[in-house]
């Protein structure tokens, strides 16, 4: 029993590191055994991307998507951090006096639902609608 | 000397067990969700490789293997190779920390039935969720299809916002038990399950654990009927298997999470806990089985506006109310 504290830590991530291996080793070996088996037959159109049978039209990487998705990441990004300072407030929450650990959590909590209601009141939430073409 | 190479021995045991048991859970798992599916909607299912179509799994993997192994000219090779390793392997990984059973007492040594009881469990979890959106999202980009990259968009915005519920929903169970620890977690639990403590927590977590495995009523990302497979679409042979043993390792991992935080752990009577807490997982399992054979698909705007507009002011507001109640209680 003379493992000192932060020993027993680096071997708790050892484990975890040999699971990293174990499972690296668990997916190439499935591609590796399918490259033994699987039968290569490359024919002209094999390589083509899959458009329902239709030749390809125009690269993928080109197409316009909606913004909608690019503006969830934006308020994903500030609101995930908030989240991440919520999780030591909430392992922490007994060691703070009482009523003054609720009235800063009700103030940090009011603060960081006004990204929500900015987004909300600036209709990010409403998906547009694409105009009718012609 | 010899306790250290006991302890390597118990180790590889223990992972060998773990890893062993999840793979064949969850090929099973998928055996499983054919024919419960099979029966809600009055048909057999799988009924001809094997005793009740249990050789199924087998046959399945035999073929994948046997497929050709398809990368498309345009995609961007590395990481369409890559794409389904991340997404297998941050579902396995998960089981790193996961407390399947009471300690158990062999020979006077104490086996703890985890593989590391990390202090910071609950984080590494979230973590590894948050690092499975690269897998679809970067398996959707590199193929370059259109239907895939449609696909991968939609997984990634879904998921990052169900996300947000998921982190909400675990921070009242963390508040009352005060640690990260998954192991403590469960101790907590032993009077009464996080179910009954913090219903509306319970109720948050199912949904967006649900939206986060992508499964109906969330299968947007891989609407069948208007983006063909979605973020798979140009995989094919074992790169696709992994995708899809990936997602059923998910659903076990996903399950084992209700379980660890708000349903107990391995607590309950009379049954070894190692037992309890497979029932609990199979239960939740089957609870998702049945949704998706009930349940017809949201629309996507539905659902972005489902998660933001309910599940995270709901959560912000419980983990007010917990906190309220916490100090009432004192």
């Amino acid at each position: 029993m003379g493992i000192v504290m932060s020993e027993q830590h680096l071997l708790d991530y050892m484990y975890v590191l040999v699971f990293v291996l174990v499972g690296l080793a668990a997916a190439v070996a499935q591609v590796v055994v399918s490259r033994l088996f699987s039968p290569p037959s490359i024919q002209p159109k094999t390589g083509e991307p899959y458009e329902c049978g239709m030749d390809p039209y125009g690269s993928a990487w080109g197409i316009r998507f909606n913004i909608t998705y690019y503006l969830y990441a934006l308020i994903f990004l500030a609101f995930d951090v908030d989240i991440l300072y919520l999780f030591p407030v909430a392992v922490a929450f007994d060691t703070v006096s009482g009523l003054r650990g609720v009235i800063e959590l009700f103030l940090f909590i009011g603060i960081l639902s006004l990204a929500i209601i900015y987004a909300w009141a600036k209709g990010v939430f409403i998906w547009t609608k694409k105009k009718p073409a012609g | 000397m010899n306790d250290v190479l006991l302890t390597i021995i118990l180790i590889v045991i223990k992972l060998g067990l773990v890893l062993g048991t999840v793979l064949s859970l969850a090929a099973y798992m998928v055996l499983a969700e054919r024919k419960v599916l099979a029966r809600m909607q009055m048909r057999h299912g799988p009924n001809r490789v094997g005793p009740f179509g249990l050789l199924q799994p087998l046959a399945d993997l035999i073929k994948l293997l046997c497929k050709e192994d398809l990368i498309p000219e345009r995609a961007d090779r590395w990481v369409f190779m890559l794409a389904p390793a991340i997404s297998v392997g941050t579902a396995l990984l998960a089981f790193a920390v996961i407390p399947f059973g009471a300690p158990l007492q062999i020979f006077g040594r104490t086996i703890e039935l985890v593989i590391c009881d990390l202090n910071i469990g609950l984080l590494y979890l979230f973590a590894l969720s948050s690092l499975a959106v690269y897998g679809v999202a970067l398996g959707g980009w590199a193929s370059q299809s259109k239907f895939a990259l449609l696909g991968g968009l939609r997984a990634m915005a879904q998921m990052i916002s169900y996300e947000l519920a998921l982190g909400l929903a675990i921070v009242p169970v963390v508040m009352a038990s005060k640690s990260f620890s998954l192991t403590a977690i469960v101790a907590s639990q032993q009077s009464l399950p996080n179910a009954l403590r913090h219903p509306l927590a319970f109720l948050i977590f199912v949904i967006a654990i649900m939206a986060e495995s992508k499964r109906t009523p969330f299968d947007m990302p891989e609407a069948e009927n208007e983006l063909v497979a979605g973020y798979h679409t140009e995989y094919s042979g074992m790169r696709f298997g992994m995708f899809f043993v990936g997602e059923y390792v998910n659903l076990i991992v996903l399950g084992s999470m209700l379980t660890v935080l708000f349903l107990g752990g391995w607590h309950g009577p009379f049954l070894p806990s190692v037992g309890w807490f497979l029932i609990k997982i199979l239960a939740v399992a089957f609870f998702f089985i049945w949704v998706r054979g009930t349940v017809p698909r949201l629309r996507y705007d539905q659902l972005m506006a489902f998660g933001w507009k309910i599940l995270v002011p709901l959560g912000l507001l419980n983990i007010l109310v917990t906190a309220v109640w916490l100090l009432w209680r004192g």
